[in-house]
């Protein structure tokens, strides 16, 4: 007996361990970016533009904003629309093949959709770096995610509804639109917000679509203007010289793991919600 | 310790030059040659403006450019002076390397790409359209990371390669101590540093390679990307001031540095080697020195202006030097973009808008000596709808 | 039975349409790949996976390479194995440290933290998973690679084990890469961990308690067989997420190409940052063969990444529950 005891005891002091190996990196690269940041944190990284390996990030920040925005509207809308056929209008047979493809595009390194994207959207479209060349690369990347959640919430909603409304003589298309859909909208939502939160840590597929802008605020265009963006400052900005780069770079990443946090917490509260949703038609 | 020094040294050359540039551009003396020989023979900023059609864009163009991160630092000197002479010219520019330049030209992404290296003949063959236009010029250094030595070391083009080769791994090795009679060298182990990008930095200092080395020059060669020799404990770094960085983050390394990152290597504490040039003599990357290998190489330039700078005989000629050029395509999609990029080349090669002494001092810049203004002139006018 | 009308039938094409994109994406994709991949794939023949140089060739040389009736710059020869080898050994390196230490952890949190703690360090997984791999590539240029070089480095280098000691530079190299790697695989098995944990029955815990197990010997018998299907399909997803990942790996891994790392300190590179750093010189080939030679090592990644992809996606329909919440971090 006492030796299972001990071997408890090593257990849980393994888990300790591991735990502790998990925490401590992510609180070392919390802490040291926001530490390396700290000198340059102040309104004027708002207000400014950068300009080359200094200045603010007033025009990153507004293209990230512009690309998530993107997403929204092109991922959001494919995406909720694909969930919404999976979910209440194909077959099993459609919708097994479809549900395969999208979860294959799922695993697509986002190199490869950068690649893809500058060779045919870039180059061959001649739409130049843009706007629509990131989006749609970013769009690509995420769509999968906003499929699976808008599927998963419209399954999550419970039978009894869909069948109460059909045996009033209510047709499909007003059963989806207005008891399913409705229902289903905090869990929908929680899956745009994980597909915004990608796209704003993403750097490999915009680096060959989206470009980048030093200096000047994005232009609303969708082709030929290229696109400043937050993780472009990091990545470039830590491989120059200067403690005012490193700083910037270090900002740029406080302001993107700000976005996230934001987004996070939006998740959490909208996910709340859903479950709450769901526990209250479930009775 | 060596950080006032370098200030000190480029404020002296900043004064010097700044003195110069207020006095007249017509009387040149020794500090400001370069910018003295082109002011006095080539066209002033009116009659050139007026050959090559130039002027303020009826509607505003935003030039964007990508490349270089050697030329980067000065297009953004000349930003806002292009901007205040002409009001809807919007230069951008963006670093990336001189690979990112000549590509996002050649695919039409951007208008301009900064190069440190021109089109190879291939490309030139291909995109009958791409001219390369140079700007201006400059040179490269090659710095050191040695914590005890003081003197500038003497490195010769074979001595260099044989570092980035491999065969020689430690500072103290004969072949470096021969050149560097009377300087204590410490047995650290070299570290060659190279550019992880395709880049034009790479292209001069292979040139230079090739040239001095034959077994460099029948293996690796030069271009903006090579194969490199695997040296043992080699780094990598992205753009000029990635290797700045990186030789500062690595005692006992060895990297070649774009002169407009000079500065910034010299604050970082790295020492600048004196290279041998086609003489024999020893020589560092002055104005003067880089002028008079550009006088030396300048009578062969073509009139597709491809031409290295590299190795140029002279015994105060230094032997890296190179154009800047930007890649242009000679046809583009409207008069109204072909405006704004006429006037903003003319504009960079004008010695009294853009290649004023004051804006070449803060990159260590050289002016486009007068015998090339013409043919470069002529390029430009090339430039249409 | 249901009434369907003229709108609704409308309604379904549009939907229907949606649903087709993204399948329709990753045909595209997968088209332009193969096209774009095609005459290296002529060119390399199976060169391509035997040798060991890749370089895009002198392009201002005076010749050029022809191969099967392809041309491309003088000196031009692309063999992949160094970067194959790369981005293998450093993401199952990555793999064998993230999934003991994710499973140890997730069943520590569930089981002996207290639930006011739970909600917080569940919060704290998001962001870990959430943090952006360029975040992750700074904060190991300028933090982690140096500790690994300072630290670390000498209580490893002390083994004396032959790969395991050499020269460490700055801290870029293999050992910085694949930990760095382990830490964005960790959130992935740790977060699909934890959801399962929660949904194994309460009731067979309860009876394992009861017959007198120690928690661990609960753990061992009833949650470790319940999940283990469930962990082994998350794994193979953090490993798609390792193979994949590019701009961390740029930043940290010193890219070197042309020949295996001769340590675990030693610089390297990846399929995928390779295809990062060479692609702007790549396109400056006027043969076209350099950009052509980075699609078919992009091809041979997204081949990897699918396979692995799929294999975890597979394990992972054979639970019930929830399916896999996760791909790619967050």
């Amino acid at each position: 007996m006492r030796a299972r005891r001990l071997r408890d005891r090593c257990f849980w002091g393994l888990g300790a361990l591991a735990l502790m190996l998990i925490v401590a990196p992510a609180l070392s690269v919390l802490i040291s970016v926001f530490h390396q940041a700290a000198p340059s944190l102040g309104w004027s990284l708002l207000t400014k533009a950068t300009n080359g390996a200094g200045g603010g990030l007033r025009n990153a920040m507004l293209g990230t904003l512009l690309l998530l925005l993107g997403v929204l509207v092109v991922a959001g809308t494919i995406g909720v629309a694909a969930g919404i056929y999976l979910a209440e209008m194909a077959g099993p047979r459609v919708g097994g093949v479809l549900r395969f493809f999208s979860e294959v595009l799922a695993g697509m390194p986002s190199i490869v959709i950068g690649y893809v994207g500058y060779v045919s959207l870039v180059v061959e479209f001649h739409w130049g770096y843009s706007l629509l060349a990131g989006v749609l690369a970013l769009s690509v990347l995420v769509l999968p995610y906003v499929v699976r959640t808008t599927e998963v919430a419209l399954r999550q909603v419970p039978t009894a509804l869909s069948e109460a409304s059909a045996a009033l003589g209510v047709s499909r298309g007003r059963t989806v639109a207005r008891i399913l859909l409705p229902t289903a909208i905090p869990g929908i939502a929680s899956g745009l917000i994980v597909a915004l939160a990608i796209s704003t840590g993403e750097t490999a597929p915009l680096l060959f679509t989206a470009g980048f802008l030093d200096g000047h605020n994005p232009s609303l265009s969708l082709f030929h203007h290229q696109v400043p963006y937050l993780t472009y400052v990091t990545f470039t900005d830590t491989s120059l010289p200067g403690r005012s780069a490193h700083q910037l770079a270090a900002a740029a990443g406080a302001m993107t793991l700000a976005i996230l946090v934001v987004l996070i917490v939006l998740g959490r509260i909208v996910a709340g919600r859903a479950r709450r949703q769901t526990d209250r038609m479930s009775l | 310790m060596k950080r006032p020094i370098a200030l000190a040294l480029v404020s002296t050359s900043a004064l010097a030059v700044a003195a110069c540039g207020g006095s007249s551009s017509s009387t040149p003396t020794t500090a400001s040659a370069p910018g003295g020989t082109v002011a006095s023979a080539s066209t002033p900023a009116g009659s050139g403006g007026a050959s090559l059609n130039t002027g303020n864009p009826s509607s505003p163009v935003t030039l964007n450019e990508s490349g270089s991160s050697l030329l980067f630092p000065y297009l953004q000197v000349l930003a806002s002076p292009l901007q205040a002479a002409y009001s809807n010219i919007t230069l951008a520019p963006t670093a990336g390397g001189s690979g990112k330049g000549i590509s996002d030209a050649t695919a039409g992404t951007t208008q301009l790409g900064g190069s440190d290296a021109y089109l190879s003949p291939g490309q030139m063959a291909a995109n009958s359209s791409l001219m390369n236009i140079p700007i201006v010029i400059s040179s490269q250094a090659v710095d050191y990371n040695l914590a005890g030595v003081t003197t500038p070391l003497k490195l010769t083009g074979n001595v260099l390669a044989g570092m980035y080769q491999g065969k020689i791994t430690k500072w103290n090795d004969p072949a470096i101590a021969a050149l560097n009679p009377g300087v204590t060298l410490p047995s650290t182990t070299i570290v060659p540093v190279r550019r992880v990008d395709s880049s034009g930095d790479t292209f001069i200092f292979t040139s230079f390679l090739s040239k001095t080395n034959p077994a460099w020059s029948s293996g690796p060669g030069f271009g903006t990307t090579v194969t490199w020799p695997a040296a043992s404990g080699e780094l990598t770094a992205n753009g000029n001031p990635g290797m700045v960085q990186t030789c500062k983050a690595t005692p006992g390394c060895i990297a070649y540095i774009g002169i407009s990152s000079q500065a910034a290597a010299q604050s970082a504490g790295l020492g600048e080697a004196m290279l041998q040039n086609q003489a024999g003599q020893y020589v560092t990357p002055t104005q003067a020195n880089v002028t008079s290998a550009v006088n030396s190489g300048v009578s062969s330039v073509p009139a597709n202006l491809a031409a290295p700078l590299i190795y140029e005989p002279g015994a105060t000629s230094y032997p890296i030097v190179n154009f800047e050029y930007l890649v242009v395509k000679s046809t583009q999609p409207d008069a109204n973009t072909a405006k704004a990029i006429r006037t903003f080349l003319a504009f960079a090669i004008d010695p009294s808008t853009g290649s004023t002494s004051a804006n070449l001092a803060k990159e260590q810049f050289v002016a486009l000596p007068s015998s090339v203004i013409p043919k470069v002139q002529a390029a430009i006018a090339k430039i249409g709808p | 039975m249901i009434r369907t009308s003229g709108g609704d039938r409308s309604a379904k094409l549009v939907l229907s349409a949606a649903a087709m994109i993204p399948a329709a994406a990753l045909g595209f994709v997968v088209f332009e790949m193969v096209k774009e991949a095609y005459p290296a794939i002529v060119f390399n023949g199976a060169r391509f996976f035997t040798t060991k140089t890749f370089t895009i060739g002198n392009l201002y040389g005076t010749g050029v390479e022809v191969r099967h009736g392809y041309k491309a710059a003088q000196g031009a020869t692309f063999g992949i194995l160094p970067l194959v080898f790369g981005t293998l050994v450093s993401s199952l390196i990555a793999l064998v440290l993230a999934v003991p230490v994710s499973v140890l952890g997730a069943i520590l949190l569930v089981e002996r933290i207290p639930r006011r703690l739970q909600a917080p360090l569940g919060v704290f997984l998001e962001l870990l998973a959430g943090v952006p791999s360029v975040v992750f590539g700074l904060w190991g240029v300028y933090t982690f690679g140096p500790f690994v070089a300072r630290d670390l480095y000498r209580y490893i280098s002390d083994l004396h084990i032959p790969w395991l000691t050499g020269a460490v530079g700055s801290g870029q190299g293999l050992l910085t890469s694949s930990l760095v790697l382990a830490i964005m695989v960790v959130p992935i098995v740790a977060a699909t961990t934890r959801e399962l944990i929660h949904s194994v029955p309460v009731l067979t815990k309860e009876g394992a308690t009861a017959l007198g197990l120690t928690p661990l010997e609960s753990v061992r018998v009833v949650t470790i067989p319940f999940i283990r299907t469930g962990i082994i399909a998350a794994a193979l997803l953090g490993w798609g997420r390792a193979l994949g990942e590019t701009i961390a790996v740029l930043l940290i891994s010193g890219n070197f190409l042309n020949a295996y790392p001769k340590s675990i300190f030693s610089s390297f590179s990846t399929m995928a940052s390779t295809i990062a750093a060479l692609l702007d010189g790549a396109l400056t080939d006027a043969t076209g063969m350099a950009v052509h030679a980075l699609a078919e090592l992009g091809l041979v990644l997204l081949v990897i990444t699918l396979l692995t992809n799929l294999a975890g996606r597979l394990v992972a329909r054979r639970l019930r529950g929830p399916g896999l919440p996760v791909g790619r971090g967050v």
